[in-house]
């Protein structure tokens, strides 16, 4: 399978901050889930795929063209919503109509208006009038109504209230129907992408940790609940870390299937997002 | 096409996606021959990831329910109903086998058991 | 690029109504002979182009454009586009106003006085902006703002201490010399200067972390 995006060997130094050595890849028609705590990575990677910071080392390719050298071909494939990064706020919706089709050659002018009446956002307001909400909605039109590719989004759904977040997760759905295009997100609310990703990355402290389907990682991966004696019978081979709270340990595996043939603890509970970026970024080995 | 996914259930949810399907073959509301939603629109319908929809489709190309026509999508089998039978009574055969384990072990004789298998058959009538 | 200049001059017209009335002003105070404030409205209109800056920088803009089709270069060039066309405008207002003002009073047209003010007005305007855009691109609409502040009153300054030291009476001559052809030097001076700054700033921006 094609990919779409391939991240190789990203590295950035900060004075307090580094990007270790970033890997990983997305293939054509899925979508991606880009999670870890705040802090961990998750802007500047996406800044390093858009090249908006320089002084990265690494290779990244997006549909093929390295991001470097092709930037406008692929500027003209990618939509992007960014944390905080729009249009001056004095504009109104209706005028980012009138920017946009002199700026991307497919900028579909239809399209645009027809997503503005679906999420029933006002045309002729300025962007300072509209809640978080509408106006995180319409970064997510502004990135889409080009026909892009690949769509690069940081904190999409942050903000939403519940059913707007649903709203652009069915978008979302509808955008990669046709098998050609891909979704990179970021979010730190992960049931949503527990639902829908394919694939998810997770980072920390600039480092990725794992990038895994979403399947594999939610069906395989398991939270044994155990004693302190139970505990100590455990290979340190088999578990990935554990968290120990007042009442019990709580221990990470990678595969539920061979834990239980090897031991006799009955809890395994399957994992969410939440606990097992919980016990990566707390847990202890 | 009806599926019903719970979160909750622990059960991998490809897996509640082909047992679901299967069960609708099985009972002849979807026929041999009938397209199945492309994957990827089940998974928007489902609000699951398409590998998901795709790995259920798969274990059911693997086990005979489902036939993948490369550029069109996915039709369902000619099931072979003694397959289907024998496949059944494996399940079966694997429950029972639990069953008179535990029997055999805290001493519960054959006869209790049969007696209990009868009155579980009246039951259900 | 074209969508970026249309971006810059609809922000711009938000600021038009501010520019009519201020000029309105500007004629009336003249008619009136109270003052000459033709200096101002070079100034106002560094103001409002300054304004659009300030805009872009509280959303973020410029690195937004970063994502979109040669954002980065556009950006820049887009500006410098629509402050050519915001000077243009401008002078062309001071210009015509200064024709009313001098024909209705005199009778008489006084080309060469509406020439030197319209050559003196953009020639501050361009001065002012060729030396902020750069600041503004590197270090952000409010440092670049005080660093401008200082650096004009320590320009005068220094013009007067040097001055005071040395003998100018040359260089009077020298421009003396030069008047006849000044038509021609300044605005080849403005070209330059212009197209300086906005290569640095185009430099700037091209290798600036977002």
């Amino acid at each position: 399978m094609d990919n779409i995006l391939e991240v190789k060997n990203l590295s950035k130094k900060y004075l307090e901050f580094e990007l270790k050595n970033v890997n990983f890849n997305l293939p054509k028609g899925m979508i991606m889930g880009f999670i870890g705590e705040n802090g961990a990575g998750k802007t500047t990677t996406i800044k390093a795929i858009l090249d908006i910071i320089k002084d990265y080392s690494g290779e990244i390719k997006i549909l093929n063209f390295d991001n470097k050298k092709e930037t406008t071909k692929i500027q003209e494939n990618v939509g992007v919503v960014l944390d905080d990064m729009f249009f001056p706020e004095i504009l109104t919706p209706n005028d980012i109509n009138t920017i946009m089709k002199d700026t991307y050659k497919n900028w579909d002018s239809n399209l645009y208006f027809k997503y503005i009446k679906d999420f029933s956002l006002p045309l002729k307001k300025q962007i300072k009038t509209l809640s978080k909400g509408m106006r995180k909605k319409l970064e997510i039109v502004t990135a889409l109504s080009h026909h892009p590719k690949l769509l690069i989004l940081d904190e999409p759904t942050s903000g939403l209230d519940p059913i707007a977040r649903n709203e652009v997760i069915s978008i979302f759905q509808d955008f990669i129907q046709n098998g050609e295009c891909s979704i990179f997100f970021s979010s730190h609310i992960t049931t949503d992408l527990e639902h829908i990703a394919d694939y998810i990355t997770f980072i920390n402290n600039g480092e990725i940790v794992l990038s895994k389907t979403c399947d594999e990682l939610l069906n395989e991966y398991g939270i044994v609940k155990c004693t302190e004696k139970e505990f100590d019978t455990l290979d340190k081979k088999d578990y990935v870390k554990y968290i120990k709270t007042k009442c019990e340990y709580d221990v990470l595996i990678e595969n539920k299937k061979a834990f239980n043939t090897k031991y006799k603890i009955k809890t395994i509970d399957n994992i969410t997002l939440e606990d097992l970026m919980l016990i990566m970024v707390k847990g202890v080995k | 096409m009806e599926i019903i996914i719970s979160n909750s259930s622990g059960v991998p949810i490809y897996e509640q996606i082909k047992e679901q399907i299967k069960v609708k073959i099985v009972s002849n509301e979807l026929k041999a021959g009938e397209l199945l939603p492309s994957i990827r629109s089940l998974a928007k319908d489902l609000r699951c990831s398409v590998i998901t929809t795709k790995n259920a489709y798969e274990e059911l190309v693997k086990d005979g329910y489902v036939i993948n026509v490369p550029q069109k999508g996915f039709y369902v089998a000619e099931i072979n109903k003694d397959v289907v039978r024998e496949e059944l009574l494996n399940k079966i055969e694997t429950l029972l086998d639990e069953a008179v384990n535990i029997a055999k072990l805290n001493n519960i004789d054959k006869k209790t058991i049969l007696e209990m298998m009868e009155i579980l058959y009246e039951e259900e009538k | 690029m074209l969508g970026f200049i249309k971006k810059d001059i609809i922000m711009l017209k938000s600021n038009f109504k501010t520019l009519a009335i201020l000029i309105v002003v500007y004629i009336i105070m003249a008619f009136k002979g109270i003052m000459d404030i033709s200096f101002i409205l070079p100034f106002i209109s560094v103001m409002i182009m300054i304004s659009t800056f300030s805009y872009d920088e509280f959303n973020k803009w410029n690195s937004y454009a970063c994502t979109l089709p040669n954002g980065r270069k556009n950006v820049v060039k887009s500006k410098y586009i629509s402050t050519l066309l915001m000077i243009i405008i401008t002078t062309f207002i001071v210009g015509l106003a200064s024709f009313i003002i001098t024909y209705t009073q005199t009778q008489k047209v006084n080309y060469e006085e509406i020439l030197s003010i319209i050559l003196g007005t953009s020639f501050a305007t361009i001065l002012l902006e060729s030396f902020m855009y750069p600041t503004i691109y590197k270090f952000g609409v409010e440092k670049a703002r005080i660093g401008i502040f200082v650096s004009v009153f320590g320009i005068a300054i220094i013009g007067g201490l040097l001055s005071n030291i040395f003998n100018f009476g040359k260089v009077l001559e020298l421009l003396k010399l030069l008047e006849n052809y000044i038509i021609i030097i300044i605005p080849i001076i403005m070209v330059v200067m212009l197209y300086i700054s906005y290569k640095i700033s185009e430099r700037i921006n091209l290798n600036k972390e977002f």
